[in-house]
């Protein structure tokens, strides 16, 4: 059973189209993410399925809830982590979980008692009387979750968790997200971070430019490029190797396969090993020097590369 | 109505934890009460000085309660001598003698009090009248007493003193009512001026939370905009309440002010609070930011606080002035006040104000509306 379903969803801010026809649907108990760069859309999609964003043209349905027409109803199941830290600062963590869980209906004991929960989930107990803004960036992060799951949600939806925290704040955020996911909570994530992705997601899509450039699980999109290796090879010169690596790789790989940019040449192949001394050869020929050579298995950072010739970080 | 409420008492909770609202909110306005406040009962309670030259004979002690019944000036017994320093270093306005052979000179047509004065003051020119009737009402007293011979002059003066007949008297009872209405008049100028500039700071946080976060993520909730408004809108309409009977009360317990009849002044006062709700929502909802905000509201503010007669009675500027102070709604909610202070209540004047505020409310919210939602 699909828990959400989003069909050829757009969103226009004036003439900027910043989310262009998105389709997909996530099943119950799923772990979905949204994969993309900054600026790709991922907030705007988000925001769109939260009920933020009226959508400029498609539809939503969660749990078989219209989103668009009934907003409110669909809000009762589901529960949303913003890109911002939406919290108020002045008051306190337990002061600020009581806030949102009342927003959810919650009240009296109960209230009380999953407040506490949570803050054991995430793992501020003993920091629940203090003030959010004597908090650091990851413990506000957490608390931001928290906020979201008091009212235990079928889904939770979270716009970049981890953005802008130390390692520990964030693997502990991962786990959190896991073990929700393990227990049955659908997840749908956005990350610009392929590793997370790859650790917590069972289905992927990749956003670029507000259009959804693949869909599928790890391995599908794996597959997708060929399940092929990358060779990074740094140069000190952009040199003029094109062609010839192509004739190199001929039958191989198509041009697609092969990109240089600011002195870096990347290079997709089945098997690395196999062509690695004779590009080296041919890189070298006329003169141009080698800084380093990498060989990189198959992964999200793979799939982007190959689809938009850019790099997920920038 | 649960979230209602909790939205509600997040935003006063927020309030009552942020230093720079409390102080813009009651420290502030309570200094300014506090100084004004001061001034006025000072010049109020400096009232002009005369001496009275007494002496042994029984009639100066009436006459003197005749005189003290003018209570716009303080009536101090002195020796001849004393008086005379007091005048001439102007301490005093004059001062009165009360002759010892006081029923000769009826008999001869005399004047009958001695004034010793260093040049005619207004003070004294306010006063003289009031010595002109008292010799006359002595002159008539002891006519009546040489008719009837049954009572003696002295008693018929202490008769005359304690008389409730007496013109002046009525005349005393109406300015001392007027003063105090000025003062607390101004008190409540100032609890709306720092009204407005308490709310439409605290109005202007919700341009924060939209940029941090928090005003998105309640719109995510499954809170209705209907019940976020109210809760919002209690909040800010509680800050109003709270801030003015903290203002009002402070300032009845410092200078001892009345403020009218409490089954008007409550509904009145929060009408005034609701418009200056919606005045604060307005300024949120026309600005970018916080900042914008705070410059834009103390413009505002201070402007029409001034053609609005906040600061000074709005009877004391020209016409026309008076007639652009209607397009403010500050001068309709002092003309409302007056009228339940001062206790008059002009039924007519009272609907017209609460009429005009309701308008300038209504005016208010809806550009609020249009100005929040919109961006
Ligand atoms: N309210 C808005 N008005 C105008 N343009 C907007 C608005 N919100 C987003 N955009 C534009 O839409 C595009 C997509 O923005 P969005 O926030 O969805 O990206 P994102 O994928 O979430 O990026 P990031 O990783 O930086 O959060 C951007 O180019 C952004 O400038
Ligand atoms: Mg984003």
């Amino acid at each position: 059973m699909n828990i959400l379903n989003v069909q050829e969803l757009g969103k226009s801010f004036g003439k900027f189209e910043a989310v262009k026809g998105v389709s997909f649907s996530v099943e119950k108990g799923e772990s979905f993410s949204l994969l993309g760069p900054n600026g790709a859309g991922k907030s705007t999609t988000i925001n769109m399925i939260t009920g933020l964003y009226p959508p400029t043209s498609g539809s939503i349905q969660i749990t078989g809830v219209d989103v668009i027409k009934n907003p409110k109803q669909a809000q009762k199941s589901i529960g949303v982590v913003p890109q911002e830290i939406a919290l108020y600062e002045t008051l306190s963590a337990r002061e600020n979980l009581k806030f949102w869980g009342r927003m959810y209906d919650l009240s009296g004991n109960a209230l009380e008692k999953v407040v506490d929960e949570v803050l054991e989930i995430i793992g501020l107990t003993d920091r629940a009387k203090d003030k959010v803004s004597t908090f650091s960036g990851g413990m506000k992060r957490r608390v931001n979750i928290g906020a979201a799951i008091l009212h235990k949600p079928e889904v939770l939806i979270m716009d970049e968790p981890t953005v802008g925290i130390d390692p520990q704040s964030r693997n502990h955020i991962l786990e959190t997200v896991k073990r929700l996911n393990n227990e049955g909570m659908t997840i749908i994530y956005t990350s610009h971070y392929m590793e997370e992705v790859e650790y917590l997601c069972e289905r992927i899509g990749i956003i670029d430019h507000g259009e959804l450039i693949a869909c599928g699980t790890l391995r599908e999109l794996r597959e997708s490029i060929g399940d092929r290796s990358r060779i990074i090879i740094s140069l000190d010169n952009e040199g003029s190797h094109h062609l010839e690596i192509s004739s190199l790789l001929e039958g191989l790989a198509v041009e697609k396969d092969i990109l240089i940019k600011d002195k870096l040449l990347t290079v997709f192949h089945k098997e690395p090993q196999a062509i690695l001394s004779e590009l080296i050869q041919l890189v070298t020929k006329d003169g141009t020097k080698i800084t380093s050579v990498e060989i990189v298995e198959p992964n999200l950072e793979s799939v982007f590369l190959h689809l938009t010739g850019r790099s997920l970080r920038n | 109505m649960r979230r209602i409420l909790a939205i509600a008492w997040l935003h006063l909770k927020e309030l009552f934890k942020s230093p720079g609202t409390l102080v813009m909110m009651f420290i502030l306005p309570g200094l300014f009460g506090w100084i004004f406040g001061g001034i006025s009962i000072e010049s109020g309670q400096t009232k002009p000085v005369i001496d009275v030259v007494m002496n042994e004979e029984e009639h100066s002690t009436e006459i003197f309660n005749l005189l003290k019944q003018n209570e716009h000036y303080q009536w101090n017994k002195a020796t001849l001598k004393e008086a005379k320093e007091h005048v001439e270093e102007q301490d005093t306005v004059a001062a009165v003698v009360i002759p010892t052979d006081i029923q000769q000179k009826v008999v001869e047509n005399q004047p009958l009090l001695d004034v010793i004065l260093r040049s005619k003051t207004e003070d004294y020119l306010a006063l003289e009248p009031h010595l002109q009737g008292t010799a006359n009402l002595i002159i008539r007293i002891h006519h009546t007493v040489e008719e009837s011979n049954s009572t003696t002059l002295p008693d018929m003066l202490e008769a005359a003193a304690t008389s409730k007949g007496v013109a002046i008297e009525k005349q005393t009872i109406q300015k001392d009512g007027n003063n105090p209405v000025e003062m607390n008049l101004m008190f409540v100028g100032f609890a709306i001026m720092f009204m407005m500039f308490g709310l439409s700071g605290a109005a202007s946080t919700i341009l924060d939370e939209r940029i941090g976060g928090t005003w998105g993520r309640l719109m995510v909730t499954p809170a209705s905009k209907l019940q976020i408004s109210l809760g919002y809108l209690i909040a800010y309409f509680l800050m109003g309440w709270i801030q003015f009977s903290v203002l009002m009360i402070a300032m009845n317990l410092l200078f001892e002010t009345t403020w009218g009849n409490l089954t008007y002044m409550i509904p009145f006062a929060s009408l005034v609070i609701l418009c200056v709700v919606g005045f604060g929502l307005m300024i949120a909802g026309m600005v970018k930011t916080k900042q914008q905000a705070g410059a834009i509201g103390a413009v505002l503010i201070v402007s029409t606080c001034m053609l609005g007669g906040v600061y000074w009675s709005i009877d004391l500027v020209p016409e026309f002035m008076q007639k652009i102070s209607l397009a403010v709604p500050q001068s309709w909610a002092m003309s409302g006040f007056k009228e339940i202070i001062s206790g008059s209540l002009h039924p007519a004047t009272l609907i017209k104000d609460t009429l005009a505020l309701l308008g300038f409310t209504a005016g208010f919210f809806l550009i609020a509306i249009r100005g929040i939602t919109f961006k």
